[in-house]
């Protein structure tokens, strides 16, 4: 019996012309935390699909506990104790949390389901792990983004899992779900069970792993323990990039307003706000989940309607009824859900970003080949797009190149106003770092950005005028410098400190 | 390593091929084993009577597929343009306003289509689903329960001749509206602005909502380009067969959904186009053909039919997948 529960030795896998893995070893204790990061595209994702058996790796060795593991297959990896947990929550949303808790792994009487067993034994696997209550009849469509979680975990627990792997477990919760989860996870790993954690978000990374695997460009880039490491450490491995450029500066030059909110309201989201978005400003409106932000977006680009109040663009007042007649005055929108609302990844480079201007240039209804070309082209070297020529289907671009895709498709129509949501959720710090001068580059050519982010350093960093909503309504307004993020926070939970600024 | 790549690359051509290798595998066995097959005059009819009306309905559900959606309607607005474009005939009025009134009429039918998707929220499945009901009981119901409706040969005017018993550089004109019928699809899917947002409200909804996409206004043409199509059939199905006979269009619906995804195997990112869905449509029909010539009567042809579909799906689909 050794102490190594996972131990993938020289693995490599090509894609093509691609490397995406050369000769990584993956090392993790029993009884341990132990963290994976990488940019994106460093081969987090190629690892662990290797692991779970959908590559097959082209060399290499893989062992779970003593046994060597000739043949992956996803169906019979569970049996040998490796559990996923995908970014992305697998649960059917109708089922009751004991059929999720017992999916392929049903207790049964003869030949039918013990559902009595079931429920008792899925409530009391989670109130023995986790300490909670979750009714075992609730459907998981009812539950929290942090109990469906637990309810995959448990999953795995009741199929005597000895290796967990959570994939960026923590995108979708709030805080006080991340607390809640990363106790579960000490817990387990004090049951001598193993968990990968894989994560972009660093301070979580240092707070929870004992081990920290760095991965750049599909090699090794280093093994830290985390109590002797730091974020800048992890990070240089990650990207060769001194930290202190994560938020580039950019002098700004603001100009005359652009886009303005007059006492707008939507019943049940906003209520009240005035807002004024200048050409050349990043202006940043932040929140809770919940506090309207997003929904104050969704009206500005036509997607709903305000109720009452007025959005006047470059002077003029406007009514969207439709996220085109938006896109026709000159507004882009970043969308958070860049999968389901950023790119059709299925379809290539050029079709993405020509899909919001091919219409303007197109003559009497027939695409403008020639002049699409030259455009794409164009925008592709403009904005650095790794991709070997325009034809290639999204999918097979990383997550930041993606989301060039979309800036491209806005800078093809020429707009004026970017209404960005949450662009750096679930991307990694390099590509971040690409978005941040993607934004410093527009508003250096006098676009308006209007910036909502639920990450509250980015907001503070990056934007020269903050508004921060709570329930619906405009609580302050900071400037450049005014606020750190510890402020911000507590002005945006509702708390409003003495000594700052309010907006009456 | 080298000769694991090899056989993935060949079987990734051969998976793009699988429908033009089942064609000619097609054409060899029913070549050797009957004599009139290959025969110019079998061809021709063939192509007259079996391949046109189906290849047209299949166009117009080939849009529609590529936007994502499904028209389970298509024999609906065949029909409706049949009855109308009949009755109008059968009470005197010219052909020339027949034509135009049943295509009209279908036009309506796709309309209807849209105002259900766009405006009622319905998914195009059960709208269209509703839709074919309806159409069913409005045939009936117009047609004192399914009566045919027949001309005597003397109301026979010269243009409703023209439509389907005329010929043009030797090709009967059916023919040639299919030609025209399929340039101005693959224009509209392949070379024209509206393909592009067709191609993306297939792949991605979202994305083209959030593009700026006028996503009502586009399926709404995508619905009335495809009733059009199948008006352009029905007008053809009556004027061959002389008659209106109720509920004639239904025949056309499942074998153009499976001539349209037949088609997606033709192309590497299995997307509807128009080549595929003619290939497709010609598949379907010269498998009908030659299971009647070699002498399987007709419920056996549709175990033939069957067996086909699986084989060419399954080879493409199943070739794709182990190269994935």
């Amino acid at each position: 019996m050794s102490d190594v529960a996972i131990d993938m030795r020289g693995i490599s896998k090509q894609f093509g012309p691609v490397k995406a893995l050369d000769n990584v070893d993956l090392q993790v204790r029993k009884g341990s935390i132990h963290g994976l990061v990488g940019a994106n595209g460093a081969g987090k994702s190629t690892i662990i699909k290797v692991l779970a058996g959908i590559y097959k790796h082209d060399s290499g060795n893989v062992c779970v506990g003593d046994k060597t593991l000739d043949v992956i297959a996803p169906a019979s990896i569970e049996k040998d104790g490796v559990h996923f947990i995908h970014q992305d929550r697998l649960l059917v949303p109708t089922a009751t949390v004991a059929e999720a808790v017992f999916l392929n792994n049903e207790p049964r009487r003869g030949f039918l389901l013990d559902i009595k067993r079931m429920r008792k034994e899925a409530s009391d696997l989670i109130k023995k792990h986790f300490n909670l209550d979750i009714d075992a009849n609730a459907l998981i469509r009812d539950l929290s983004a942090a109990q469906q979680k637990i309810v995959q975990i448990t999953r795995a627990l009741a199929c005597n899992a000895r290796v967990l792997v959570l994939d960026e477990p923590t995108a979708a919760l709030v805080a006080a779900e991340v607390s809640s989860l990363f106790r579960v996870l000490r817990a387990l790993r004090d049951e001598n069970i193993a968990i990968i954690f894989i994560s972009h978000y660093m301070q979580e990374i240092m707070e929870i792993c004992d081990d920290v695997t760095i991965l750049r460009n599909g090699r090794n880039a280093g093994n830290v323990v985390a109590s002797d490491s730091s974020i800048e450490e992890i990070v240089s491995l990650m990207v060769n990039r001194d930290t202190s450029e994560m938020y580039p500066r950019r002098e700004a030059r603001i100009d005359e307003p652009v886009l303005e909110l007059k006492d707008a309201s939507r019943t049940g989201h906003f209520e009240g706000v005035n807002l004024t978005l200048h050409k050349g400003e990043v202006l940043g409106l932040t929140g809770l989940l919940g506090s309207g932000d997003k929904q104050l977006l969704k009206c500005i680009f036509g997607l709903d309607q305000p109720d009452s109040g007025t959005i006047a663009l470059n002077g003029g007042a406007v009514k969207f009824k439709a996220p085109g007649e938006a896109v026709d005055a000159g507004i882009a929108m970043i969308p958070e859900d860049r999968r389901a609302h950023g790119v059709a990844v299925d379809l290539s480079v050029s079709d993405n970003i020509s899909i919001a201007s091919t219409a303007r240039h197109a003559i009497r209804g027939f695409v403008n080949k020639i002049f699409e070309a030259k455009l794409v082209d164009g925008l592709i070297e403009e904005l650095g797009v790794k991709t070997p020529d325009r034809f290639l289907p999204v999918k097979n671009l990383s997550g930041g190149n993606q989301q060039k895709v979309v800036v491209a498709k806005w800078l093809s129509c020429d707009s004026s106003v970017y209404l960005l949501d949450d662009p750096t959720v679930a991307v990694d710090v390099g590509a971040k770092v690409e978005i941040y001068n993607l934004m410093n580059r527009l508003a250096g050519e006098g676009k308006a950005i209007l910036f909502v982010s639920s990450d509250l350093e980015e907001t503070v960093e990056m934007c020269d005028r903050i508004l921060v909503i709570y329930r619906g309504k405009i609580v302050g307004e900071y400037k450049r410098g005014e606020i750190n993020s510890d402020r911000l926070l507590a002005v945006a939970s509702g708390g409003a400190p003495s000594g700052l600024r309010e907006v009456s | 390593m080298d000769n694991v790549k090899k056989s993935i690359i060949s079987l990734e051509a051969l998976s793009n091929y699988i429908v033009l290798f089942a064609f000619a595998a097609i054409v060899v066995i029913f070549s050797v084993t009957t004599d009139n097959f290959l025969s110019l005059e079998n061809l021709y009819n063939v192509v007259a009577n079996k391949v046109v009306l189906l290849a047209i309905v299949s166009l117009g559900m080939t849009i529609v597929i590529a936007a994502g959606g499904i028209d389970l309607s298509v024999g609906v607005s065949v029909d409706i343009s049949g009855l109308t474009f009949f009755s109008l005939l059968a009470a005197g009025y010219s052909a020339v306003l027949g034509v135009g009134a049943g295509l009209v009429a279908a036009l309506l039918v796709g309309l209807f289509n849209a105002f259900l998707i766009n405006k009622l929220k319905i998914d195009a499945f059960l709208a269209t689903l509703g839709v074919l009901f309806i159409g069913s009981s409005v045939q009936r119901l117009a047609t004192n329960g399914g009566t045919p409706i027949t001309l005597t040969t003397e109301e026979y005017s010269p243009i409703f001749r023209a439509i389907s018993d005329s010929q043009l550089f030797g090709l009967p004109s059916p023919v040639w509206i299919l030609v025209g019928c399929s340039i101005a699809v693959y224009l509209l899917l392949h070379k024209m602005v509206f393909g592009r947002f067709v191609a993306v409200l297939g792949a991605k909804p979202g994305v083209a909502l959030y593009s700026g996409v006028r996503v009502p206004r586009e399926l709404s043409k995508v619905f009335v380009y495809c009733a059009l199509l199948c008006g352009i059939a029905g007008i053809l199905l009556s004027s061959q067969v002389k008659s209106y006979i109720p509920l004639s269009g239904d025949a056309f619906l499942l074998d153009a959904i499976g001539a349209t995804f037949i088609g997606t195997a033709l192309t590497k990112d299995r997307r509807p186009t128009v080549i595929g869905t003619l290939m497709g449509v010609f598949l379907l029909a010269i498998m009908r053909n030659g299971l009647l010539l070699i002498g399987w009567n007709f419920f056996w042809q549709q175990v033939g039919i069957g067996v086909l579909v699986f084989v060419v799906l399954a080879l493409s689909f199943g070739l794709r997948r182990r190269e994935e």
